[in-house]
């Protein structure tokens, strides 16, 4: 593979958006930061704005309010884009599948390129997770 | 225990204070916990009296229940070793408060959650917007009547079925 | 609004631990003039949905209502069930419930201390608590299964016990904690990186913070003396002997106090609890469809943040009639406000932070500038860097 792609794929730099959770699944990707998981080896960072990053790291079941703002983050990054989907309430709407004010999983507002399991996952998963869709991106 | 006693005490004075025809009903469940319904148009004298003599002057939070015909307010005080429940009973479509903010200032994000999701409006609230619900959500809707399942209330709200 | 007056939104990414919420704030210069917090982004119905469930399936919910205060909520819950049920826990499980509600009180405060470290730029703290919190996540584990979202109770006790011959070991990992903790409150209390930004800002007095019916350490550190634990004492707190931490100072150096202070009572609590721990069974039987006699119940705990409070209407059916969650970051709004007031911009994050928001027990920066009409977004993290960057620089003197 070329150059770039082969920089591409070994820092990955993502940003975390918390549509509605009851934070747990990010208390765990914070967690991912810390020395005993660390992201960093990977040469994942954690980024503030949507336009310096290509993972957009996506957790909670999402909340009316929130629909067009992740959308709106969503079109703010740039091409090569990748979207995790974080937790059960991430993947399908988990445990508020039946809540008025819940779209049942992140896939009902923009495409999503890797599911990772869990209520809420271990950090090892979402490592998992994201270092696995950069394989299979093609890269 | 000293506490029982002063307990029921305070319950004595209360019914005198608020007089006894506007207590439609009081229920002591356990020791520490005291419920009292009262009359809508004693509210505010009610919480006045409990927050100056009594030493109640902590507001938990406040609750709306629907009951169909009637909607129920309760208003849980607290001090060590009791809560305290005042419930006023209020009808209508529209059905009304007396607020009091004025009395207990951190009651005021309570009564808006109050009426965004029961629909019991707090008269003379300074600031009486919803509190949870998008700008977008509709008028006269409120999600936790019980008129309102999940289903139904989706379609009220987003006019077609969620796939 | 004065010509110089302008708003300033930020949001709804939360700048302290990326919760959505947004705040409107009116600025003068620096200055914050006027503030009003949006909630609702975390608002997901969940009350609703407890009242088409039964109880056992509500145990599941109560818990993802938040994910740090998981076990607070879920322990409450249980506790109402059983008030208007009827039904009397075994000593063993009131012990071993206490124990794991301070286990997540020590993990909480822990991860608090690392967002405010790291809200001000301190990340080496950060580094550190985060990586000493995973012992509390150790034993958790050990003993339930998972590191969050324990599953611990069941209505009429525990659904798990710990074999006596773990106590050892749990044992010797808090002692280690209890030395890190130490640690911990002399670096939070001299180190002049967090005096600096945490001394002095933020300050809500102790009658406001009455009158505006403040809980939590946000309430203590601004000397109110009010603590759920000892006032209307619930599972085996009026058993065990610990110390409620209050300040006086009604700051964010108060909140840092106050928080590192329960750390230490509570590593305390649980080694107490482990080296007293009665014999005996672990829950009473509840079947799954079983139904609740008529009746209501209103009950509070000392959860991580405050006071946390549930009321239960039941109808004699086996699901609930109405049930009402009222988290403690909800009563903080109206003194949070206070604090906002009177601060400059470059503390917004850290104030926000101190009251160790957690919107998703509550609900379930915009920040504009009228005299130019212009409104310009802040995402969390260029407000946490123009916040380090203005102290750096001297600007706040």
């Amino acid at each position: 593979m070329g150059l770039v792609t082969w920089a591409r794929t070994r820092s990955p730099w993502l940003i975390h958006f918390n549509g509605a959770a009851c934070n747990a699944c990010d208390i765990e990707i914070v967690a991912v930061l810390t020395p005993r998981f660390d992201v960093e080896r990977f040469g994942g960072v954690l980024k503030g704005s949507p336009r310096h990053a290509d993972v957009l790291v996506v957790s909670g079941s999402i909340s009316r309010k929130l629909k067009s703002r992740l959308k709106r983050i969503y079109d703010q990054m740039p091409e090569p884009k990748f979207v995790v989907a974080v937790g059960s309430c991430a993947n399908t709407g988990g445990t508020f599948q039946d809540c008025y004010n819940v779209m049942e999983g992140v896939d009902k507002v923009i495409p999503v390129n890797a599911y990772v399991v869990g209520c809420p996952p271990k950090p090892e998963a979402i490592l998992d997770g994201v270092v696995k869709l950069l394989k299979s991106a093609g890269y | 225990m000293s506490y029982v006693e002063e307990n029921k005490k305070t319950l004595e004075r209360f019914i005198e204070v608020v007089g006894k025809e506007n207590v439609l009903d009081s229920k002591i469940t356990k020791e520490k916990r005291f419920y009292v319904t009262i009359k809508v148009e004693k509210l505010r004298d009610a919480v006045t009296y409990i927050k100056e003599k009594e030493g109640l002057f902590h507001l938990s939070t406040i609750t709306g229940v629907d009951y169909g015909e009637e909607r129920e307010v309760n208003y849980h005080f607290n001090r060590p070793n009791l809560i305290f429940t005042i419930k006023v009973r209020v009808t209508g479509d529209k059905p009304v408060v007396p607020s009091i903010t004025d009395i207990i200032n951190g009651a005021t994000i309570f009564e808006r959650e109050v009426y965004d999701l029961i629909g019991v409006t707090p008269e003379g609230h300074p600031n009486p917007k919803r509190l949870l619900m998008t700008e977008e959500w509709p008028e006269g809707i409120f999600p936790l009547l019980k008129k309102w399942d999940v289903k139904s209330l989706r379609k009220a709200v987003d006019g077609e079925e969620w796939t | 609004m004065s010509d110089t007056e302008f708003s300033v939104p930020i949001g709804p990414q939360h700048p302290a631990l990326k919760e959505p919420a947004s705040f409107l704030f009116k600025v003068d210069g620096e200055v914050v003039v006027d503030v009003e917090p949006r909630v609702g982004y975390n608002h997901r119905g969940i009350e609703k949905a407890m009242e088409a469930r039964t109880y056992i399936q509500n145990l599941y919910l109560t818990e993802r209502v938040c994910g740090i205060c998981s076990n607070a909520h879920q322990t409450l819950y249980a506790i109402n069930v059983e008030d208007v049920a009827g039904i009397t826990i075994p000593p063993r499980a009131k012990y071993l419930r206490t124990f794991v509600h301070e286990l997540e009180r020590i993990h909480s405060h822990l991860l608090w201390v690392g967002v405010a470290a790291h809200e001000i730029g301190f990340d080496t703290l950060f580094y550190y608590v985060w990586r000493d919190r995973e012992v509390v996540l150790d034993i958790l584990e050990e003993i339930s299964g998972n590191r969050v979202n324990y599953a611990w109770n069941a209505i009429g006790g525990v659904r798990r016990d710990i074999p006596s011959d773990n106590i050892p070991k749990f044992q010797k990992m808090l002692d280690i904690l209890a030395e890190r903790t130490k640690y911990y409150t002399q670096v939070a209390t001299t180190e002049s990186t967090i005096t600096n930004r945490a001394a002095g800002v933020g300050y809500c007095s102790k009658a406001d913070m009455i009158r505006l019916c403040g809980v939590g350490p946000h309430a203590r550190a601004s000397g109110v003396n009010k603590d759920t634990r000892r006032d209307n004492p619930y599972l085996a707190y009026d058993e065990i002997p610990w110390n409620v931490v209050t300040t006086e100072s009604g700051d964010v150096l108060g909140n840092v106090v106050v928080r590192v202070g329960e750390l230490v009572e509570s590593v305390g609590i649980a080694k107490y609890v482990l080296d007293h721990l009665p014999d005996g069974p672990i829950r009473e039987k509840f079947s799954p469809m079983q139904k609740i006699p008529e009746g209501e119940a209103v009950n509070m705990i000392e959860a991580q943040r405050g006071e946390d409070i549930h009321y239960l209407c039941s109808k004699g059916d086996n699901k609930p009639y109405r049930y009402k969650i009222r988290a403690p970051t909800m009563a903080n709004i109206p003194s949070l406000m206070v604090k906002l007031k009177g601060g400059y911009i470059a503390d917004i994050p850290i104030v926000l932070a101190g009251i160790d928001p957690c919107f998703s027990c509550t609900d379930r920066m915009v920040f504009v500038d009228e005299s130019k009409e212009k409104t310009w977004d802040m995402t969390d993290d260029e407000l946490r860097r123009y916040g380090i960057r203005w102290y750096a620089n001297g600007l706040n003197k």
